[in-house]
């Protein structure tokens, strides 16, 4: 097990009253999956996913990510474990303008500690890979949207996670563009054995994953 | 990692130039400042720190200690020194007495040279060089001077004495002093390398004043004279307590303590003066006259300047970088997501204000230089920037650099990495009025700096005005003076010159008399009235001269009359004397006497009160009188003058004619006049190196608060640029859209101005506490000091904001 979800609770209180964001959502993961999370804009579906991330917390229940409770755990800690583990792709790509392809492609190398020649030829590898040898000085306004993302996958699993977390990767990309990230999403997933959770909106997406997840007005449909 | 921080850092740096540049040259202010006066106070600091036991060396000085104040000489009565060697003390490994003494010729007859006036000549035996270790070059420390009519000599003297000589082969040679005193060189030492206030190059033995005094100073040994020439210096003992040698010094002068002096309440004690606070302290003199010397009051007042400077750049950096913070955010949000930990994040932007500081560091160095060049007047001659060639001045630039650096980048860094990136990856963007209230309270504290700057300026500027322009009492005007050489009296040379004088057509009154009515040195006696049997003892101030001289300065006679002659004392006191006395009526003091030296001096009349000195202090009561000490002794020995008001054009000329008639009569000596209104300036020196450091001061300050203000309202308005479209719109004009971005900015001038008042009236009612008389703290200052603020601060604000109102509407709003 991957990771486990238990009567996750997660609100904030506006004017008096408890909105609820989560409602008792139980989930379960096994290596190797690739879920789809879909559901109309609002039913707290980034909500979830930041959860997952742990990028942001929750108010109520267990979670448990390789057998470490998460809820427990300290920021530190947490932070640790999703630097090891989880590599996040933004449907908004969210690569730093001022560095070039290769250095974005290098900067979470750098925040792990690895040695300047081991970067040095994991980036090569990387650019190999996608096939973006020839953009790799290029800055990512120089780029189309759809090679944007092609980076931010990338740099997504550039440190091998165990995890990959997906907020609408091809929600700004055209269809050719989006086909193209779903066919690495399942390469990835079938031939390395990625985990991968991804949010979407569209059917013939989440048709690439091999569970869907709907949520609507954060509870579990 | 560093690589890759650097590399970001310097893309933000560029992308946002005028933010970086605005940061960069307020700090570089700042920092310039705190170089050159770190360089002043480094040079300061490291005088005579490097002889070996400096720690247990000490001069002995006096301090008179009297009801009307103290009084300091840096010298010790004679016997002193005597008294201290006979108790052979265990506390006191030397007791080493020097004379300081003035030459007017040394001759080496060898090779017919003659050299005039040499400077730092001292008499001093063989245990000043056991107090101070010299360096030999040339014959031994041992018994040097020892015996009468032997000298020591520097090596840069001697090489002026005996040019081109192998120094060893000087030994046994003569030079002789003041035509008749015979000198055999017996040793050579090298000039001291390093910074000292113990200049001396000449050291003439002590047995050989006994014989010949050039000074007066040496055989007038008796123990109620203290002269600045008899100087003491001692070494302590390892381990000695100064204490107890204190205790020792304080009972010889409660031994020798002049009764008379007691009874009105006057007393001196011997301070032990450590060699390291030679260079400090103002109430003892050191011995090159010419060299300006440090007072801590200034360094001090100089230091707070350069953190003030120091201060404000700070201050623009974090108002400009917690108000640009939000366009960061996404950065953070995303390295946050990629593993980066606050730590880190923290010590990235702390290394890009690092590097913003080191950029300011290189261009404020730059900056020194022009400062120092600026104000050569004011620093000593031996700084430079290459005072700062030396381990402890550098580890003092990396240390100010790196307190810059956490000073301006801490709080910035700390909010920047705050950021979750929960709410940066939302797109949700932070809240671009975040940390606008700190902004808001720094700037505040920026121009209320600002403001008690310009109050100060502006005070200090009038009350200049005001001590220069009043009146002084006497005449000063078209008026100048000269002293004839104080080696030739005589009195027939003194009458020819007079006599020159008249004859030349732009001089329309000529007087020998005493020092003009306003001068830097006093005269002064200790006199008693009695008036039954009431005794009033006073300090009376003389000055001399007879009826020419009160004519030509227009000193006003009240009641009597002048002296009459020069064979009898006579005196006319000042107003201030009679008050004084409690006497009223001027005619009722004519024909009494005062008590001076056992003698009584009649009162012949009395004058109108004038300014002695400049208007910090007081009038002190005085008397004028003529000259009666005789040919050899005369008090007249300066020439006032005054020349043709309406021909001022002429004066040069007329000046190079009495500089050729002085060649004519004193050929020996050097010309030199001085005009009484500079004389009157020259009082107010220190006030106006204070006014010119202050503009100084007053300009860079409003410089830097205004490009933190500049600063400030271009993020604002790039801010608020969507909504001044729209405002423009719906059909706000550019006045109204100008007034509205204009008004949060003139409340913080406004508020720091209602800060900076009660500040600067303080601080300026303290200062104007230093001298006796004072210009009004006028409301108007005040309030004009404010408006100018205001008017520079609309003007840097209008530039951006009227910008800003006129950009078309259609743009702005089309951008997203
Ligand atoms: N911090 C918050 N405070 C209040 N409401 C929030 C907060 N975060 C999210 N929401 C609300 O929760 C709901 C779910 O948000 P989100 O998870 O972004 O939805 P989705 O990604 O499915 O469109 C939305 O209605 C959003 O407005
Ligand atoms: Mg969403």
């Amino acid at each position: 097990m991957l990771l486990e979800l238990n009567n996750i609770f997660k609100w904030v209180n506006s004017g008096g009253q408890r909105i609820f964001l989560l409602k008792d959502i139980n989930l379960q993961v096994e290596e190797g999956e690739f879920i789809s999370i879909m559901g109309p804009s609002g039913s707290g579906k980034s909500t979830l996913l930041n959860v997952i991330g742990m990028l942001d917390g929750f108010d109520e229940g267990e979670y448990n990510f390789l057998d470490e409770s998460v809820h427990t755990l300290k920021e530190k800690h947490r932070a640790n474990l999703y630097k090891e583990y989880i590599g996040f792709v933004f449907q908004s790509y969210h690569l730093l303008d001022e560095l070039t392809v290769q250095e974005n492609l290098e900067m979470p190398l750098l925040y792990k500690k690895y040695k300047g020649a081991e970067r040095k030829a994991m980036v090569a590898d990387m650019l190999d890979r996608f096939n973006i040898v020839g953009k790799k000085d290029l800055f990512p306004a120089q780029l189309s949207g759809g090679q944007q993302q092609l980076v931010g996958v990338a740099r997504a699993l550039i440190a091998s996670p165990k995890l990959i977390l997906a907020d609408e990767p091809t929600g700004n990309l055209n269809s050719q563009q989006s086909a193209e990230i779903m066919e690495l999403f399942k390469k990835l997933n079938q031939e390395d054995g990625v985990t991968i959770i991804q949010v979407t909106h569209s059917e013939k997406n989440a048709a690439y994953g091999s569970r869907i997840l709907k949520l609507l007005d954060g509870r579990k449909v | 990692m560093f690589k890759n921080n650097l590399k970001i850092a310097l893309r933000n740096i560029l992308k946002n130039k005028v933010f970086s540049l605005i940061n960069i040259i307020g700090l570089s202010i700042g920092l310039s400042a705190a170089f050159v006066i770190g360089a002043i106070i480094y040079y300061d600091m490291t005088f005579d720190k490097f002889h070996s036991d400096s720690k247990r060396i000490y001069r002995i000085t006096t301090a008179f200690l009297s009801p009307e104040g103290d009084f300091y000489n840096a010298g010790v009565t004679v016997p002193l020194a005597g008294a201290l060697s006979d108790l052979n003390m265990p506390e006191l490994e030397t007791v080493a007495p020097f004379f300081t003494a003035y030459p007017l010729r040394v001759e080496n007859k060898k090779l017919d040279f003659s050299f005039k006036n040499p400077e730092f000549v001292i008499y001093a035996d063989d245990d000043y060089f056991r107090t101070l270790d010299y360096i030999w070059l040339a014959g031994t420390q041992k018994e040097a001077l020892s015996a009468p009519n032997t000298v020591v000599l520097s090596e840069a003297r001697a090489q002026i004495y005996f040019p081109d000589q192998e120094l060893t082969s000087l030994i046994g040679k003569t030079l002789i002093y003041n035509d008749t005193i015979p000198a055999l060189v017996t040793g050579i030492v090298a000039n001291f390398t390093q910074r000292t206030d113990l200049v001396f190059e000449e050291f003439l033995s002590l047995k050989t004043a006994d014989v010949q005094d050039m000074t007066s100073a040496v055989v007038d040994a008796h123990w109620h004279n203290t002269n600045s020439a008899s100087q003491l210096f001692v070494k302590l003992t390892p381990n000695a307590s100064k204490i107890e040698v204190q205790k020792v010094l304080d009972g010889i002068s409660k031994e020798h303590e002049a009764k008379e002096r007691v009874a009105i309440g006057r007393s001196n004690s011997f301070y032990m003066q450590p060699l390291s606070d030679l260079h400090f302290d103002s109430n003892y003199n050191t011995f090159d006259f010419d060299d300006q010397r440090a007072s801590l009051l200034v360094l001090r007042n100089l230091g707070l300047v350069a953190l003030f400077l120091l201060l404000l750049g700070c201050i623009n950096f974090i108002n400009l970088n917690t108000a640009q913070a939000s366009q960061r955010a996404k950065e953070i949000g995303i390295r946050k997501t990629l593993g980066s930990s606050k730590k880190q994040l923290i010590f990235q932007f702390l290394g890009e204000t690092l590097l913003l500081t080191m950029a300011a560091g290189a261009l404020s160095l730059v900056l020194a230089n022009g400062l120092l060049g600026i104000f050569s007047d004011y620093i000593p001659a031996g700084i430079d920037l290459s005072l700062y060639y030396d381990a402890l001045p550098i580890l003092g630039i990396v240390t100010l650099l790196l307190i810059v650096t956490l000073l301006s980048g801490f709080y910035p860094a700390l909010i920047l990495s705050g950021y979750k990136p929960i709410s940066v990856l939302k797109n949700e963007g932070v809240k671009a009025n975040q940390r606008a209230g700190l902004r808001k309270y720094l700037t505040v504290f920026q121009f209320s700096i600002a403001q008690i700057f310009i109050i100060a300026t502006l005070l200090v500027g009038k009350q200049l005005h005001y001590i220069m322009k009043k009146d002084m009492g006497f005449k000063t005007d078209a008026i100048a003076y000269f002293y004839t050489p104080w080696s030739d009296p005589a009195p027939e040379k003194k009458e020819r010159f007079i006599a020159k004088l008249e004859a030349l057509p732009m001089i329309t009154e000529v007087t020998l008399g005493g020092n003009p009515p306003a001068s830097f040195s006093t005269h002064s006696m200790g006199v008693l009235f009695q008036q039954g049997d009431q005794e009033v003892n006073s300090d009376l101030q003389l000055i001399y001269g007879d009826a020419d001289y009160f004519n030509i300065y227009g000193l006003q006679l009240l009641a009597g009359r002048l002296p009459l002659n020069d064979t009898i004392r006579e005196y006319v006191v000042n107003q201030t004397y009679l008050k004084q006395l409690g006497i009223e009526n001027p005619e009722s003091i004519i024909g009494k006497t005062f008590k001076a030296d056992d003698e009584n001096h009649p009162i012949v009349g009395v004058m109108q009160d004038f300014h002695q000195r400049s208007l910090k202090t007081k009038i002190e009561p005085m008397a004028f009188t003529g000259d009666t000490n005789g040919s050899r002794r005369s008090q007249f020995r300066v020439v006032s003058f005054k020349l043709a008001t309406e021909h001022s054009s002429q004066w040069p000329e007329t000046i190079a004619q009495i500089e050729s008639i002085w060649k004519g009569i004193y050929p020996a000596s050097d010309f030199e006049h001085r005009f009484m209104d500079d004389t009157i300036e020259r009082f107010y020196a220190q006030e106006r190196k204070v006014s010119v450091l202050l503009r100084w001061a007053t300009g860079l300050v409003i410089l830097i608060s205004c490009l933190g203000l500049l600063g400030l309202v271009m993020y604002t308005t790039q801010r608020r640029i969507k909504e001044i479209g729209i405002r423009k719109v719906v059909g706000a004009s550019l006045l109204q859209l100008n007034m509205l971005l204009c008004k949060e900015f003139l409340m913080v001038v406004g508020v720091a101005f209602l800060i900076a008042i009660p500040i600067a009236w303080w601080g300026m009612y303290n200062w104007l506490q230093g001298f006796a008389f004072k210009t009004n703290m006028s409301w108007w200052v005040f309030v004009g000091s404010g408006l100018a603020m205001l008017v520079i601060a609309l003007i840097i604000i209008s530039i951006r904001t009227i910008a800003a109102a006129r950009v078309n509407p259609v743009k702005s709003l089309r951008s997203e």
